[in-house]
């Protein structure tokens, strides 16, 4: 129930919508008793033969009257509760939509995106499950059954009420154990479930596999003894959720027979009336949701709870990297000093850079080479201040990059990443993202410049094309140039290419690096790259290794160092050296 | 992702015939579940009888005589009991029954999944296509469990109780039969209005949660590019329509759904105590009937707000079911063999014999390409992005078909080769190796049972895999992850080398890595192809022109055509594209 108290804040807010729901809801808890007391009445009226025509109508009046208010109670609660719980359920989710814009990239290194898509759709649904059927399913229970069990009790015989509820906390108990087999349960066939998701998603994927291989036959076969675990799994879960209905009815056969057994008695002995007796098995009737609902409340509230404490988790994460006070707001401009002692990424407990310094000019062009994992992108990720929590400064125009506000110092850099995530819209949209409202000519130059408009050009739809699950499937490298695009649309002041030509042909590299140097006169940028022909014309390279600097220089000058540089440039170009020898060039 | 289709009345029957027709390999499991059902239902009308029988013969004139008194308890609590036990197999049965007939049309979706050819995958995304065979079919299985269950009870509820009625009160129960009507009416125009709203909420969640996976995707993008607030703002309205739906969806579901027929019951309640009332004013009505009728009336409407509850699923599942229906029928089949079963590839010669090909039947990506790799020898593809060499390689895996032209091995057409022999001799290496969950050795073998551990190891070896396969703990049983990711894309490469390899195929087919090979796995992986080449014709497609040189024949393509073919030394002698393209490989060597 402790979900109930921290969702206090929602229902002070909501206060006015709740109390009149819950009003409503007790309302035509009362209501609903009339109809079992005017039918027994008029059983009693009949038997006794003192019914009259005007005591009928009078009665018929009260009953339709009755009737008429229970349909706008009805319809009241649930407006107002179920409606609250949708409007609960959207302002979690706006809440973690922002929240989840603020958190820096190592949040997203320590979670996966589907399990905070879990969060933001089954744990919310679990959490609107508390403030709409939670509420509805305690609010209701305890009204309804108190009021049946009251009238039960005031108006025919509390002892034929006491007798007739003797089996009932046998129910609550069953059922609520039923529930906790079954949840158990439930998780396990859950995950049958999504074990066959997986083996589909994978067999979809491998399908060129698959078919080279001529293994179809096979695949099936492991498929179909997967889809028979879903159904061993859901027939365990099937096993306990069939016991609820039968278990409910013969409990009530129980308080029905005892009822009967003693109202009869009763009724002999001249405490009762047929008339009560046959009211009295109505509201019996009446109590079996009530009764059945506490069982259902545990179960919603329950999940409500732990959903609502991961959701409470989540939000309580803090944005690692903020705004210094004072925090200049001017875009930085100038050369760029890097004088990291060392770096460490969270999580790790090895570090990632140590010792690394260089000077970057405005206007010129810095290339980075390196293995994978030697610290090219690290380097980028600091100067993006993705990261902080490095020892040394790294400095902008002479200012330390982390006095600028983070909004300026991004508008500043223009960022081509290593994985070219595009949205699902149209190619245009995409290569405009930073701006939506600009020019389709402007759309059209940096397309140019990223060499991906001739491209875009072939598609039925050219910029309108649309990207992703429902658009095109474009390749590897018509995704690096559309996101080169979009970093180049917004002409930034810095420019990091994160090995973002490695999926593109030689002849493409070298035309885009082309215009890249046209385009770019005066403005700054950063390459990294696997491939020396990425970098090789830079101002200035260097050669990272397991973090550090290793060489620094021109590519010429790095040529004669005869090091590291020089044995990658050797390594790459070593077949063709060896094959050549002297044959091929007369 | 879940684009809603508009179904009219008349696809929507269809639909539902299709997928009652699955019911048909279980009949006798849906006839039992059925009988069991009409017990249930027989019990619950039949219980109320009872005790009107108990309190006209026996409360109301205060007699109770032992044994009859013992007769009708009996009665009432064997018949409690019956229903109890029939109901709990009943729901058993039911679920039973949908999950088998669930499992069969995964199974056969699955079937046609992997019948399908490439083009269909290509076309078709990934998540689309496992959506349809597990979430859709998901929604399917509410249809037999809880639709199905539901309807049916409340056609036999509505009869039993019917027949009750008859026998209560022929007059009145005749009043009553209005009610029908009434229900029919109120059923199809909530169906009617609440299939709009439905499809228009499920739209707006599934638009919803797009937003936000797609966002957590790309937030790196966002945040680097300072487009939160935009995307926020995005989101929000996102979020403020789907809040709208819904609350336009609870308002109309109140006004309609629940209270509305809670109301109909008052107003029938209304009726049959005023003509009771009305009608002992002149003459004796038995008491027992009043309250049977009246306990008969709930039982009425409780079939008819379930009905009604249960709308949307229907409604869900009749698009889930015209979706995979669409799958099911989808004609892109893959190509078909002629299935001259003992035709065996013996030598491995492979001729290309003027083949034309398009994907879209508009432009031609190969245009009349002609050429021949002696058994043992190699050929390779150079060319620009696009120049038509994956195509090739698509028609000779047989992933896509062919119209014009021919394509040869050992002089007999690809298509007259059984798939079983063209995928035994033909081993092609993909660009991207593709990792299955497991271990490695569950990699290299995938479902071959014929392959020996040591199979597995040799293959291994052959392709100097096993030096660092040797290096886990577990070695050969190391885990494979989700897509391989713990494994860098050299040792993934190389897994993929050794699973060809294990295949021992006559032909190989290499579509050789392009990108995030450090230099030094390059070099062993260079190794092993070169190894790997030995003995087997092969047809390589080159992104880097160092690796095909010792080709015997290498094919320029350009746009779709062989512009220049020859040995290495041939074709930069001639100082034409493939000049052009080393040149622009090499150089820098000039530099030096």
């Amino acid at each position: 129930m402790k979900v109930l108290v921290d969702l206090g804040w929602f229902f002070k807010e909501r206060k006015k919508q709740y109390i009149i729901g819950v009003t409503a809801l007790m309302l035509v808890a009362m209501l609903q008793l009339a109809p079992p007391k005017i039918i027994g009445m008029i059983v009693d009226a009949v038997a006794e033969g003192t019914l009259t025509a005007d005591m009928l109508k009078q009665w018929m009046i009260i009953l339709a009257a009755a009737g008429i208010l229970m349909y706008l109670g009805r319809y009241l609660w649930r407006v107002m509760i179920f409606g609250s719980a949708v409007y609960l359920a959207r302002t979690m989710r706006e809440r973690l939509f922002q929240h989840f814009t603020r958190m820096s990239p190592s949040f997203y290194q320590r979670r996966r995106v589907g399990d905070l898509m879990a969060h933001a759709t089954n744990d919310i649904s679990a959490v609107q499950q508390t403030a709409g059927m939670g509420i509805l399913t305690l609010a209701d229970s305890v009204s309804t059954g108190g009021f049946v069990i009251l009238t039960m009790a005031l108006t025919i015989s509390w002892k034929l009420t006491l007798i007739a509820l003797i089996p009932i906390p046998l129910m609550v108990i069953l059922t609520s154990y039923y529930g906790r087999l079954l949840r158990r349960r439930f998780m396990v066939a859950q995950e049958a479930f999504s074990d066959l998701n997986d083996k589909t998603q994978e067999s979809i994927s491998g399908i060129k596999v698959l078919k080279t291989f001529g293994q179809q036959k096979e695949d099936i076969e492991a498929f179909t003894e997967r889809s028979e675990t879903v159904v061993q799994k859901n027939m365990r879960v099937a096993k306990i959720d069939a016991l609820f209905d039968p278990t409910i009815a013969l409990i009530f056969t129980v308080s029905y027979i005892l009822a009967f057994v003693f109202g009869t008695r009763f009724i002999i002995a001249g405490e009762l009336k047929i008339g009560e007796l046959i009211a009295f098995i109505s509201y019996l009737g009446l109590l079996t949701w009530p009764m059945f609902a506490i069982g259902f409340l545990f179960n919603i509230v329950e999940r409500g709870n732990a959903s609502y404490s991961r959701i409470q988790d989540l939000l309580s994460v803090e944005q690692e990297i903020q705004d210094r006070p004072g925090a200049i707001g001017e875009l930085p401009q100038g050369d760029i000093v890097f004088n990291i002692g060392s770096f460490t990424f969270p999580d790790d407990t090895e570090s990632s850079l140590r010792d690394i310094h260089f000077t970057l000019k405005k206007g010129e062009t810095l290339g980075i080479v390196g293995r994978t994992g030697s610290g090219k992108t690290a380097i980028l990720k600091l100067l993006m201040r993705e990261f902080e929590g490095y020892t040394g400064t790294i400095t902008y125009g002479g200012i330390p990059i982390t006095r600028y506000k983070k909004e300026n110092l991004r508008q500043a850099i223009g960022y081509v990443p290593q994985d070219h995530f595009l949205f699902s819209t149209t190619l245009g949209e995409n290569i405009a993202f930073t701006n939506p409202a600009i020019d389709q000519e402007e759309i059209v130059a940096a397309a140019k410049a990223a060499h991906i408009h001739e491209d875009i050009l072939t598609f039925a739809d050219g910029y309108e094309t649309m990207v992703g699950e429902r658009g095109v499937s474009l390749s590897g490298g018509q995704r690096q140039r559309v996101s080169i695009a979009r970093a180049l649309l917004m002409n930034p002041e810095l420019l990091l290419l994160d090995d973002s030509l490695s999926a593109v042909d030689a002849r493409t590299e070298e035309a885009i690096l082309h215009s890249l140097k046209e385009q770019r006169t005066g403005k700054t940028t950063v390459i990294t790259s696997h491939r020396l022909s990425a970098i090789q014309h830079a101002h200035q390279i260097i050669v990272m290794e397991e973090g550090k600097v290793v060489e620094i220089g021109d590519h010429q000058s790095l040529l004669q160092k005869q090091g590291i540089y020089k044995e990658m440039y050797d390594l790459q170009q070593l077949e063709s050296i060896v094959e050549q020898g002297g044959e091929t060039y007369e | 992702m879940n684009k809603q289709v508009n179904l009219s009345a008349k696809d929507q029957l269809k639909t539902f015939m299709r997928l009652a027709r699955y019911v048909l390999p279980f009949k006798r499991s849906a006839f039992i579940a059925m009988v069991l059902l009409m017990i249930t239902v027989a019990a619950t009308v039949v219980g109320p009888l009872i005790i009107q029988m108990f309190i006209d013969d026996h409360v109301v004139p205060r007699e109770f005589p032992a044994r009859q008194v013992w007769i009708i308890a009996i009665a009432y609590v064997g018949l409690q009991l019956v229903n109890v036990i029939a109901l709990y197999f009943e729901t058993l049965r039911f679920q039973e029954l949908a999950l088998s007939i669930i499992q069969q049309l995964r199974i056969d979706v699955f079937t046609k999944v992997q019948k399908l050819g490439l083009r269909y995958f290509d076309q078709t995304p990934a998540g689309g296509i496992v959506s349809r065979v597990t979430n859709d079919t998901e929604s399917i299985k509410e249809m037999f469990d809880n639709v199905a269950v539901t309807f049916l009870q409340a056609i036999f509820g509505l009869i039993g109780v019917y027949i009750a009625l008859f026998s209560l009160d022929a007059r009145l129960a005749v009043y009553t039969l209005v009610l029908l009507p009434l229900f029919l009416v109120i059923v199809s125009v909530y169906r009617y209005y609440s299939a709009d709203f439905y499809q228009d909420i499920r739209e707006r969640l599934s638009q919803l949660n797009a937003k936000i996976s797609e966002s957590l995707s790309g937030m790196g993008m966002i945040q680097a590019f300072r487009q939160e607030k935009r995307l926020s703002d995005e989101f929000i309205k996102v979020n403020e329509g789907h809040y709208r739906a819904g609350m336009r969806n609870i308002k109309f579901d109140s006004l309609l759904l629940g209270p509305f027929i809670d109301l109909l019951y008052t107003a029938t309640v209304i009726a049959a105590l005023s003509y009771f009332g009305v009608t002992s004013l002149t003459t004796a009505v038995d008491v027992g009937i009043i309250y049977a009728f009246t306990a008969l009336l709930t039982r009425l409407f409780q079939p008819v707000q379930q009905v009604m509850q249960r709308m949307s699923m229907f409604q869900q599942a009749i698009v889930s079911a015209s979706r995979v229906f669409a799958l099911i029928d989808d004609p892109r089949m893959e190509p078909v063999q002629t299935a001259q079963v003992d035709k065996k590839i013996t030598e491995g010669k492979i001729e290309f014999r003027n083949v034309t090909f398009s994907y879209d039947g508009k432009n031609d990506v190969l245009k009349d390409i002609s050429f021949t790799a002696n058994a043992g020898e190699t050929v390779a593809l150079v060319g620009h992005t696009g120049s038509g060499k994956s195509s090739i390689i698509n028609l000779f895996m047989r992933f896509y078909e062919y119209e014009q032209g021919e394509i040869l091995i050992d002089g007999v057409s690809l298509k007259d080769y059984s798939m079983e022999e063209l995928r035994m001799k033909v081993g092609l290496v993909l660009q991207d190796p593709f990792m299955f969950y497991g271990d490695i050795t569950s990699n290299i073998r995938l479902h071959n049972s014929a392959l020996t551990d040591q199979d597995v190891r040799e293959a291994a070896e052959f392709v100097q895999a096993d030096r660092f396969i040797e290096e886990f703990p577990e070695g050969y049983q190391h885990k494979v992850s989700e897509r391989g990711s713990t494994f860098s894309s050299g040792q993934r490469q190389l897994i993929a080398f050794a699973r060809t390899m294990a295949m021992q195929p006559k032909i190989l087919v290499l579509d050789e890595a392009t990108a995030n090979i450090d230099t030094e796995t390059e070099v062993a992986i260079q190794a092993s192809l070169a190894k790997m080449r030995e003995g087997r014709t092969t047809i390589a497609i080159a992104h880097r022109l160092s690796t095909v040189q010792d080709a015997e024949l290498i094919l320029v393509l350009h746009h779709g055509e062989i512009v220049e073919k020859g040995t290495h030394h041939e074709l930069l002698a001639r100082k034409g594209l493939y000049y052009t393209m080393y040149e622009l490989q090499n150089g820098e060597q000039e530099n030096i």
